[in-house]
């Protein structure tokens, strides 16, 4: 239900779809109230006009057009649903156990689904229904369905093999699950949305199949559906006698059914397919409207490329608001390479959702503003944000190996970006290609390899490479290495590294590998509760960290050489970012906080030297106003 | 057996004649894919042969794709093995396992995934994902799986457990995710834990405090575990010995401390000089052996990392060299330590050697 909300959110072109559907449904539903009379009554007069009595008309043999349309649509509907539902029952039955029992089973069924989906299918239709001659709508429904329900069962297969090797279905297999729990707990749940796409497409081929059954007058021709009105019409020359209106009104119904049905599908497919681009997402921005932003005292040169100022976001929930980022201001130089650090749940991948607007849902930016070489990015509408986004600045997520789609092939994957930025050539698009991956050191050949056919570093590489697609001047990379050995690690950072300086590109580089972010960042800043307490050049935050919190997480990470002893974490757990937090948020954890103090006020953030700025009472008396406190 | 002393580690030397079998013993474990339908093979695991003492972590590390996790599946009979045999505290585990006896196993050996983000079912909450193992083993009596569910999620930090019971998935973060997954695994009260990178995909304090958790629970329940990381000195800090896997081979084990501290095979070398030193700059040094990671469909005949190493003599290219021992309990896969074999003339001088064994 919840999925089916957010599609029809997301997707105004599935929402216009279920739109359609729920009128036709009506259609069927209302048929008595809609029109009072039979639809099989001859009483009226035959090849009547339009209008009048009788909406559309009447039949060469004196039946209501009208009446015939609504009535027609019952069993229309009727069999599209009825043949999607068994047909889809079947290929998710087949295509998960396939995909579960794996070998032999998955052979054998692999086996069944090619040959039914070898077998040309109306002439199987029609032979299929010819035997079944006489059996009413349940066996043209059975017949539709045998003959349907192939293409949803091998997609639905090879999603299934791709969700059996998922970690949680692993998971559970090894806490000690029975086949049929995993199948239908936590395999089947997973793969609602395809389902529901299987359901539509068969509903649709079922509707289409029973038309053209009827039309050629396989299906049982007394009963009435848009199909045989379209068979009547055609029997009885309507064409000939000026009555296009008897064959144009069902197939503008069916037609009308289909397009439904292919909108629906689309929004379904749009919204469960992840794309790596994220056209759709545009996060929503909450902030007051100011008097047109003042044209700002020209910024100390050289201006930032990336200016976020007080931002503020986080998340909606219904106990409340999570306030994950905390009015944070910092800026990223052309060229510049910006670590942020910090320990996880402080807002690291918040921040860069937001000031990038590609927080999702339940999150919003309450207040602030982020600014791309002068454009402000919270004040673009979504279409605007579609035309910047990956063309000016572009992300790399943690985990985004796991963003690349299973079903397309690489090369599909690293077009896509660019397509959508129009670039259609297929010699550019495949020159950029390969341009692309030599940048980032995998072999050409891998363009043509499916996603599960490369390792985790490789996908990381094909997903780095996506992001330098358009030659942005910004990538937002946040913890692009985490599930990296070392060894590949230090590769795609030394990448990294030399791509940024050919191209003169800014990177902001979000990790909680201190030791890493002071190898290869110019600049740091530390998160904490949201907020960031400290910002200093590299070396200078490695050899003079001032915040408390900064000088633990140094601490925080076990020696190569050394004693071998127990050490502490950080002791304690950061204050919930629900709350407000007037005082310093890491006085609960702080070995020197100052009591009376540090509890009390809040410390701004105060540039202690030339650069490098701390927000601590041990390093500056200044208090911070709460900007937010009051709503 | 438990340890009373909060800090104490267990060694793993058998130092008296009635102490008990190994939690797990591996003998010659291979494990060979089919890949498509050419029916390519890649050998992932190639006669592997180790064990784990009871209470013992025993740290596996290597680059992605060395096998490392397969290793784990393979002891989580995720896979059959291709060959070798394996011991579960003494007692031989037969290849293929079905029904009550799977079951029976799986309640002792359990695994934690390495990403916390895709090892817990996003659709579930919490508390359902905790409850299923207690029920599937049969700790759970009718209304009391509430209150147990809440006591793991205490035990492993997340308190007070019954608010975390339930959340789903996506309303915690990675540290507080992976918590849950080490919950899930203690629920069944296992023997031995598979743990696969399972401090990677969080940030370097949580890091800490995940290692501290289960070191604690090493401790206070005498669990043995497999500890699978790529970074050398999370294996160094969390375990007793330390096993060094390079395309499919075992080619270093031996005390954590060793191995780390004086690695004897030019792999581990190149290992510890790539993790992240910040007094370095990244791109002062550079690697001295990048190089491709192996295609496992295609190793050369000999040592597998003969051609990325800087050491690499013509008798590398020969064969597979043996395990030469090195040192008390340390042994390591190098015709290096044969000063016979070593005498001969580089292989490839252009890598030139950095550090000299
Ligand atoms: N969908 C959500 N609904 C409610 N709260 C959320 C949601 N997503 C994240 N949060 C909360 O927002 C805070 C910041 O999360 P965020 O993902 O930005 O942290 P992070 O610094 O990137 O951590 P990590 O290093 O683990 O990735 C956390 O307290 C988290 O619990
Ligand atoms: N199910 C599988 N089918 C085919 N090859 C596999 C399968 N699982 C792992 N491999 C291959 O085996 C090798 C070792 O993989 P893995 O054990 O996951 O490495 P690690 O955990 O050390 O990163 C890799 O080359 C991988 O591609
Ligand atoms: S302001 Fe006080 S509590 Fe906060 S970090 Fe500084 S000393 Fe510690
Ligand atoms: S055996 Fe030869 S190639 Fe292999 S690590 Fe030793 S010196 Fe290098
Ligand atoms: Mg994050
Ligand atoms: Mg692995």
């Amino acid at each position: 239900m919840k999925g089916l909300l957010t599609i029809l959110r997301r997707s105004p072109r599935a929402a216009f779809g279920v739109g359609l559907l729920a009128a036709l449904l009506l259609l069927a539903l209302l048929a008595p109230l809609l029109t009072p009379y039979s639809p099989t009554s001859q009483a009226f007069g035959t090849w009547l006009k339009p209008g009048g009595e009788h909406l559309l008309g009447t039949t060469a043999l004196g039946q209501d057009i009208w009446s015939q349309l609504v009535y027609g649509a019952r069993l229309t509907l009727l069999i599209g649903f009825t043949a999607g539902l068994v047909a889809t029952a079947i290929g998710t039955a087949l295509g998960l156990s396939a995909a579960y029992f794996g070998g032999r089973t998955d052979e054998a069924i692999n086996v069944l689904i090619n040959v039914f989906l070898v077998l040309p299918g109306l002439p199987l239709l029609i032979i299929a229904s010819a035997f079944l001659r006489g059996g009413g709508v349940w066996s043209i429904i059975l017949v539709i369905a045998l003959t349907g329900w192939a293409w949803g069962a091998r997609v639905l297969r090879s999603q299934a093999l791709a969700l059996r090797n998922r970690d949680f279905v692993q998971a559970a297999i090894v806490s000690g699950e029975r086949p049929a729990r995993i199948i239908f707990a936590e395999m089947l749940p997973n793969l609602a949305g395809l389902i529901a796409a299987g359901f539509f497409s068969t509903a649709l081929y079922a509707v289409l199949s029973e038309a053209a059954l009827a039309f050629l007058g396989m299906g049982d021709v007394s009963q009435v559906t848009w199909g045989t009105m379209m068979y009547w019409a055609q029997a009885r020359g309507a064409l000939l006698q000026g009555a296009w209106w008897w064959v144009a009104a069902p197939g503008l119904c069916i037609a009308l059914l289909g397009t439904a049905f292919a909108l629906v599908n689309f929004g379904i497919d749009e919204v469960t397919n992840p794309r790596v681009i994220h056209e759709a997402r545009a996060t929503r921005v909450l902030r007051r409207n100011r008097a047109a932003p003042q044209a700002e005292p020209a910024l100390e040169p050289p201006q930032p490329l990336l200016a976020i100022r007080h931002l503020s976001a986080g998340y909606v929930t219904p106990q409340g608001p999570v306030r994950a980022v905390r009015d944070v201001t910092l800026s990223v130089a052309p060229g510049e390479f910006l670590g942020l650090a910090g320990e996880s749940g402080c807002g690291k991948s918040t921040l860069a959702f937001a000031a990038t607007r590609l927080l999702d849902a339940p999150g919003v930016v309450f207040d602030g503003e982020a600014r791309l070489a002068g454009q402000d990015l919270l004040a673009l509408n979504p279409a605007e944000l579609r035309r910047v986004r990956w063309k000016d600045y572009s992300l790399v997520f943690q985990a985004s190996m796991n963003i690349l789609n299973p079903v397309l092939r690489i090369r599909e994957q690293v077009y896509d970006a660019m397509q959508a930025h129009g670039v259609q050539d297929r010699g550019r698009l495949e020159a950029r290609a390969r341009e692309l991956f030599a940048l980032v050191g995998i072999r050409e050949d891998y363009l043509n390899a499916y996603p599960h056919q490369l390792s985790g570093g490789m996908k990381q590489r094909v997903v780095i490479a996506i992001a330098l697609a358009l030659e942005p001047k910004l990538v937002v990379m946040d913890e692009p290495t985490t599930a990296l050995d070392v060894v590949v690690q230090r590769q795609i950072l030394q990448e990294i590294d030399a791509v940024r300086k050919r191209l003169g590109i800014s990177i902001v580089f979000i990790t909680h590998d201190l030791s890493l972010l002071v190898e290869m960042s110019d600049r740091i800043a530390i998160m904490y509760a949201g907020e960031v307490v400290e910002e200093a050049p590299a070396h200078e935050l490695y050899a003079q960290p001032k915040h408390p919190y900064t000088r633990r997480l140094m601490g925080a990470f076990p020696p190569l050489e050394g004693p071998r002893e127990r050490r502490e974490g950080i002791p304690g757990r950061p204050p919930s970012l629900a709350q407000d937090i007037p005082y310093c948020p890491f006085f609960e954890r702080c070995p020197n906080h100052l009591p009376g103090t540090c509890d009390v006020f809040k410390p701004a953030r105060v540039e202690v030297t030339s650069g490098h700025s701390v927000a601590c009472f041990l390093h500056s008396p200044a208090v911070k106003e709460e900007a937010y406190a009051a709503d | 057996m438990p340890q009373t002393e909060p800090h104490a580690r267990s060694t793993a030397k058998p130092n008296a004649a009635d102490e008990p079998a190994p939690a797990l013993i591996l003998e010659g474990l291979t494990k060979v894919f089919q890949v498509g339908r050419s029916g390519r093979s890649v050998t992932a695991v190639n006669n592997v042969t180790l064990s784990i003492g009871r209470g013992e972590v025993l740290g596996l590390v290597g680059e992605s794709g060395s096998g490392k996790s397969t290793i784990a599946r393979l002891i989580a009979h995720l896979h059959e093995p291709t060959s070798g045999a394996m011991c579960l505290a003494g007692k031989p585990v037969p290849r293929q396992l079905r029904g009550r006896a799977l079951t029976r196993f799986r309640k002792d050996v359990q695994m934690i995934f390495q990403d916390p983000f895709a090892s817990l079912n996003p659709l579930h909450t919490i508390g359902y994902t905790l409850a299923r193992p207690l029920e599937i083993h049969g700790f759970a009596r009718k209304g009391n799986v509430q209150a147990q569910v809440s006591t793991l999620l205490d035990r492993v930090g997340l308190s007070p457990g019954a608010s975390y019971a339930a959340k789903r998935p996506h309303e915690l973060s990675g540290g507080q995710r992976q918590r849950v997954v080490i919950a899930r695994a203690l629920a069944a009260r296992p023997e031995l834990i598979l743990a696969d990178e399972p401090t990677s995909a969080l940030d370097v304090s949580i890091r800490l405090d995940i290692m501290n958790l289960l070191l604690d629970l090493r401790d206070q329940e005498g669990l043995s575990m497999l500890f699978i990381t790529h970074d050398l000195a999370g294996a160094r800090y969390m375990s007793d010995r330390i096993a060094v896997m390079y395309a499919g081979y075992l080619v270093e084990i031996g005390p954590a401390e060793r191995v780390i501290g004086q690695p004897q095979m030019p792999y581990t070398q190149l290992l510890k000089r790539a993790a992240p030193k910040p007094e370095g700059n990244l791109n002062a040094g550079g690697l001295e052996a990048p190089g491709e990671i192996p295609d496992l469909a295609n190793l050369p005949p000999g040592c597998p990392f003969e051609p990325r190493c800087p050491h690499a003599r013509a008798v590398c290219r020969a064969g597979l060299p043996r395990m030469y021992d090195v040192g008390a309990g340390h042994q390591a896969r190098c015709i290096l330590h044969d000063p016979e074999l070593a005498a001969q003339p580089l292989l490839h001088p252009a890598l030139q050697p950095h550090a000299t064994l």
